[in-house]
């Protein structure tokens, strides 16, 4: 047999593709129901993006893709990190004024910010990591709860820390300089859009590398992996497993902590009252739709940007409502979680199966005679 | 015919399953059925309790043909179920316990106790309404759960392996019990894979093999040997202890470990002395439940002693880490191998890598190498013939034999000193067994200490060299497998016989040593 | 099957999240396009409107007032689309991009959090005229920009002296919708005005929620919630600045026999018929009139780029007299008023 049996590589791809049809099927019944034009709006849907639209769609992909990768560092653990959006927000907030104080000049202000980030997440995620193993508090309670403290604590402290624009209605912390801003990275000659990709989609690259190297690679991953998959053998084969939750939630918690660093650096230079929020939770769809996968992940936040984007296409060029971004999205996450558990099922199954026949097929090509017995 | 099954057929992955079972089974006689581990017939059992429905074939009761869909249809058709694990609550009475989700019939009042005691002298079980269930013992409550399918009607009980967790005093109790149902006009159908018990209870058996009804036979008319034969298809191999190998350097040694309980409790392990030496196997009898995963537990180092200590080789290790006791040389085969050995979903060589994360061949540094892990990984696959078509796939996909001597494979290649099998043998099959009992005398020819936990007394007496029996997490004395009795090793695994069998209780350790070292 | 468990808690947290991103901007019909009324002037408005959009009963809709007012009255054409809850910047300038390449050439941003994004498609399309409310950063000037800003704390000066005047406990609230300094704005014009009439006066403040989470301009149950403590506290005026959520504060006085003071529009005229009659005044801050007289200048001919403050004295900010309640004191207000527009009293606005 195979590595790589293309059964159930195939499997693997029909889930998520079954998944987003089953979506548009369902999508298209709520639309013809409100009598919104069917027609319209998958004509926005498949319409090629524009090039400054590609833009957006990346950069888009690029933070969620970071949120999606802390969520995902937990599920690998069996731990449901919920609480990614309030680590992020923490640790945009404290990167933001670091940064903004300017203590260090150019790059080096950056890379020393990027660290504040994530030690800032981790922390953040470490209360709840220390709440679970300590006093047994499930991870999603206090990671929830830990999100509303999140908005206080930082709308709290925002106060003290904004800086008044004189005839600007919008809280932020100071502007960073010029010198210590992440430039973009210009696709000109590819494709023609002035807009410009994150420049710090290099990092979320790198993330993306470090989660598959860490997990698949190291000792240390492979004691992730095995709790998560049954922590009891985990704990027989060794494994620490308290040391292991609060290890893997505080790097979960710093990861999440990077998730806002391409806004700060790449664009709005601050944090404040109109950055972009809820990219935490829309992690938790992107993780689940890629199912934790580094590359999964990379695709299903890239689709998850292409949705996002479409809500402006949808007002202004079919004249619907951008909720249905919404329940598409919704759609899409509830059909994606029934269609893994199912081929993951019929992949074990499928297995076992095979497993069975060929070592029939074995036994009878050894002991001939047993089968005239 | 109370129950008559014909062609029944049901597929499922990977597992031995039915193929055209053809039944019988006469009113008001106990009917056993039997077979080794995996061959089909709790399978058979749940189809005829409607948890699982056939494929193929049909189902007749009282002569009239059914379609079972749940169990339900199965309570209603009067057929009941005894599970081998008990489904009571601890903290509720036994008329509790009985009418629960039975509150319909006699309400959950007096009038459901009067019907609990008319029951219970009907068929002489001994069961009192107004128990605490958490207050009685194992025998007790097998007979709660048959008062609990009679209350419901039941005309036809199976009974799913009902020794399995029952000393030999209560299955004598039980048999008396099933004599009683069978006269008073019900049908019994027994589950078992222990001959001597079918023989002297059955009126009628039926073997299967394979899934499949191979035979009936008349318990007058067959013997053990002949039944086993016919169970697994060909000569009957058993555990034969070889020369001692039994020197007297030890190499595993526990003193005085005691581990607290609960709150208000008594102690899970009181006082437990026990040394191994190198090339020992020393079995350790006892009913579930009275302290052997616990020991299992302090010297694997999942828990710590609230007192005493565990010395291996002179160190101690009371205070190590699982880890660090592993790395140290104590392999461990796991009571439940899906629990605490596989990562069922994980392809066989992560399986393989798994408890030994830190030794080569499976790491270099912090990173895993992933080639030597999967050559080693086919070396043991032949080594210990290992039933797989491949290393990748998930150790889930494999029966119980194999996933078995995958782990023993595994535990092997790291040179251990000591061996701790809990259970080795439980749920594979007949040629696994033997060749599990083959490795295990390997390791003790190769100079192990090996600590062997097993329920199945059989096994005990032909691999040990030394037998000590816990109970309520106290040890007796030494067993010399070559003389001890199975009623010398039950009235110590029930305490029932207190002082003539505890003749060795109170040996100490330089007693022990002694004792095994004469034992050839 | 705790696998399966997992994932579907994980499902419905996700979903939760979604629905909660969907729940703070409710009601609002889909965009709609094309209104035509009168003659046909070959104008065509853009409006991109802050989180809620069309039928917020709010902010939102006293823009699109306007733009029905304009429609109706200078035969413009118009496409609207509206933001999303904790969207991208770039989502912002894909609206503002899209409204303008489906040939919407006269661009109204509604809200403070489009300053960034209609600077930056102000400079790449040149010749559209934009025009953006509650924001006169740097952020968003331009020579293509009308910058429209309000002087809300004249306003709020007024209706807090009106709340000064009518309460008799001497104890008076405020309640804003979200904390943030557009809010804080209306806050510290209505404490000054209420303390030009009462110095000793107790002054209740109480914002919903904090930023970034906006939900306080939408939460009914929220608004309802906070007046009901104030009025049990003593207050016998609340004046709330919290959009959607103003609905609960009139429920709760009303409840509590009560006083209220509306906002933004003429809440008097706007709000449950049930509950009119506990709204003493509104403080009117005309988005209408502001996004009106925007696309009237383009129709004219005379855009005029930069910060046109709409203030007491251009009339954009006022308080309203409906129901008849604060005609006792009218004289007393229109004081106040002349002097802030004379110069004499200067409102502090933070």
């Amino acid at each position: 047999m195979k590595r790589l049996d293309p059964r159930k590589l195939a499997l693997g791809a029909a889930a998520p593709l079954v998944a987003i049809l089953v979506s548009l099927l369902l999508t298209s019944v709520i639309l013809l129901a409100a009598g919104d034009p069917v027609g319209a709006v998958w004509a926005q849907f498949f319409k090629a993006p524009l090039p400054r639209q590609i833009i957006a769609i990346v950069n888009e992909a690029t933070v969620l893709y970071l949120s999606a990768i802390a969520v995902a560092i937990g599920f690998k653990m069996n731990l449901f990190n919920i609480g990614v959006d309030g680590q992020y927000r923490v640790a945009s907030f404290a990167a933001a004024v670091f940064a903004g104080q300017h203590w260090l000049p150019g790059w080096l202000n950056i890379i020393v910010s990027l660290i504040v980030a994530i030690l800032s997440g981790a922390i953040w995620a470490g209360i709840a990591g220390f709440l679970k193993v300590g006093r047994g508090v499930s991870e999603v309670i206090s990671t929830i709860m830990l999100n509303y403290i999140a908005t206080y604590l930082v709308a709290y402290l925002l106060k003290g820390a904004a800086v008044k624009v004189e005839g600007s209605n919008a809280t932020s912390t100071a502007i960073i300089k010029e010198d210590s801003r992440v430039p973009g990275i210009s696709l000109d000659g590819i494709i023609a859009t002035p807009n410009k990709l994150y420049g710090l989609i290099v990092l979320a690259i790198l993330v993306g590398f470090l989660y598959w190297f860490v997990l698949s690679k190291t000792r240390f991953g492979f004691d992730l992996r095995a709790t998560g998959r049954s922590e009891t053998a985990a704990v027989a084969s060794g494994v620490k497993v308290k040391r292991m939750v609060l290890l893997s939630m505080v790097i979960s918690g710093g990861a999440a902590g990077l998730v806002g660093m391409p806004l700060l650096f790449g664009q709005d230079y601050a944090y404040g009252d109109t950055v972009q929020s809820g990219l935490g939770f829309a992690g938790i769809a992107v993780a689940l739709l890629g199912r934790n996968h580094p590359v999964g992940i990379a695709f299903a936040a890239l689709l998850w940007g292409y949705l996002n984007q479409l809500s402006n296409g949808l007002q202004i060029g079919a004249g619907v409502s951008d909720r249905l971004v919404l329940i598409i999205q919704g759609i899409i996450v509830l059909s994606v979680v029934i269609a893994y558990e199912l081929s993951r099922r019929a992949g074990l199954r499928l297995e076992q199966n095979r497993v069975a026949a060929e070592l029939a097929a074995q036994r009878a090509k050894q002991q001939p005679k047993e089968v005239a017995a | 015919m109370a129950v008559e099954l014909h062609g029944i057929t049901k597929r499922f992955p990977g597992v031995v399953a039915n193929k055209d079972i053809e039944l019988s089974v006469r009113r008001g006689t106990v009917h056993a059925i039997v077979g080794e581990n995996g061959a089909g017939k709790s399978t058979l059992m749940k189809i005829l309790y409607g948890v699982q429905q056939p494929d193929e074939g049909t189902i007749a009761v009282n002569g009239q043909q059914l379609t079972l869909k749940s169990p339900t249809d199965a309570i209603k058709a009067g057929i009941g179920m005894v599970f081998q694990h008990f489904m009571l609550a601890d903290n509720l009475t036994v008329r509790e316990n009985v009418v629960l989700g039975a509150e319909k019939l006699h309400g959950i009042g007096d009038a459901a106790s009067a019907e609990i005691r008319r029951i219970s002298d009907a068929y002489g079980l001994d069961v009192e309404p107004d128990d605490l269930v958490a207050d009685l013992g194992v025998g007790a409550r097998q007979r709660i759960e048959i008062l609990k399918v009679l209350y419901r009607g039941a005309k036809i009980l199976i009974l799913d392996e009902p020794t399995a967790v029952l000393v030999p005093q209560e299955v004598t109790e039980l048999f008396n019990n099933l004599r009683e149902l069978k006269a008073e006009g019900l049908t019994v159908m027994f589950i078992s894979h222990k001959l001597d018990e079918v023989l002297s209870v059955a009126d009628d058996i039926t073997v299967i093999r394979r899934g499949t009804t191979v035979a009936e036979v008349d318990p007058k008319t067959v013997n053990a040997r002949q039944l086993a034969e016919l169970m697994v298809g060909s000569a009957l191999p058993s555990p034969q202890t070889e020369e001692s190998t039994v020197t007297d350097r030890p190499v595993l040694t526990i003193q005085g470990v005691d581990l607290a309980g609960g709150a208000g409790r008594r102690k899970v392990l009181d006082g437990i002395d026990l040394t191994i030496h190198a090339g020992e196997i020393v079995g350790i009898a006892g009913v579930e439940g009275n302290g052997q995963a616990e020991l299992v537990e302090v010297i694997m180092g999942m828990r710590e002693p609230t007192s005493g200590q565990v010395f291996l080789e002179g160190t101690d290790i009371s205070d190590w880490q699982v880890r660090e006791i592993r790395e140290a040389g104590v392999g461990y085969i796991p009571e439940d191998r899906h629990r605490h050995g596989l990562l069922l979903e994980s392809p066989l060589w992560e399986n393989r890598i798994l408890g030994h994360q830190t030794q080569a061949p499976n790491v270099k540094g912090q990173l895993i190498d992933a080639k030597s892990a999967k050559a080693d990984t086919e070396r043991i696959v032949k080594d210990y013939d290992v039933r797989t078509p491949s290393i990748h796939v998930t150790a889930g996909s494999l029966s119980g034999g194999n996933q078995q001597k995958l782990i023993i494979g595994r535990e092997m290649s790291h040179a251990p000193k000591v061996l701790v099998a809990a259970h080795p043998t439980r749920g594979v099959d007949v040629g696994a067994q033997s060749s599990i009992w083959d490795l295990i005398k390997t390791a003790r020819r190769n100079g192990l200490a090996v600590l062997l936990i097993s329920a199945d007394l059989e096994e005990l007496v032909g691999l040990s060299d030394t037998i000590r029996v816990i109970l309520r997490g106290k040890l007796s004395g030494a067993f010399d497998p070559d003389t001890v009795t199975r009623e010398e090793l039950g009235s110590a695994m029930t305490g029932a016989a207190g002082a003539a069998s505890a003749a060795g209780a109170g040996t100490t350790r330089h007693t022990d040593s002694t004792s095994d070292g004469g034992t050839p | 099957m705790r696998q399966v468990m997992k994932m579907a808690v994980a499902a419905t947290v996700a979903s939760l999240a979604l629905a909660a991103c969907g729940s703070s901007s409710t009601g609002t019909p889909a965009a709609t396009g094309g209104s035509t009324g009168g003659a046909a002037s070959g104008i065509k408005v853009g409006m991109a409107y802050d989180v809620g959009g069309r039928g917020d009963q709010s902010f939102n809709d006293a823009a699109a007032a306007g733009l029905d007012k304009a429609a109706k009255e200078l035969g413009v054409t118009s496409k609207e689309a509206s933001a999303t809850t904790g969207e991208a910047e770039s989502a912002r300038e894909e609206r503002l991009q899209q409204l303008i390449d489906a040939g919407y050439t006269n661009i109204v941003a509604v809200g403070f959090a489009y300053a960034k994004s209609v600077g930056k498609v102000a400079k790449a399309n040149p010749n559209v005229k934009f025009a953006i409310v509650d924001d006169a950063s740097p952020d968003s000037t331009g020579a293509n920009i009308e910058n429209i800003t309000f002087a809300e704390h004249e306003g709020s000066f007024l209706v807090g002296a009106a709340a000064a005047l009518k309460s008799k406990s001497g104890h008076i609230g405020f309640i804003g919708g979200v904390e943030v300094d557009l809010i804080k704005k209306f806050a510290a014009g209505y404490m000054a005005g209420a303390k030009a009439v009462n110095p000793a006066i107790v002054i209740d403040v109480k914002y919903l929620t904090q930023p970034p989470d906006f939900s306080g301009f939408g939460s009914v149950d929220k608004g309802k919630a906070a007046a009901e403590g104030m009025y049990q506290a003593g207050a016998d005026v609340i004046y709330q600045a919290a959009g959607g959520s103003g609905g609960g504060v009139f429920t709760a006085a009303k409840a509590a026999g009560k006083m209220a003071i509306g906002v933004d529009s003429d809440q008097a005229k706007t709000a449950a018929a049930d509950v009119r009659d506990v709204i003493i005044t509104s403080m009117l801050k005309k988005v209408d009139v502001g996004v009106y007289d925007f696309i009237k200048s383009v129709k004219d001919g005379a855009f005029k780029a930069g910060v046109k403050v709409f203030d007491l004295k251009s009339g954009g900010v006022d308080y309203s007299t409906t129901g008849g309640k604060v005609d006792d004191i009218k004289a007393k207000l229109d004081g106040y008023k002349a002097d802030i527009i004379s110069g004499k009293v200067v409102v502090p606005s933070k």
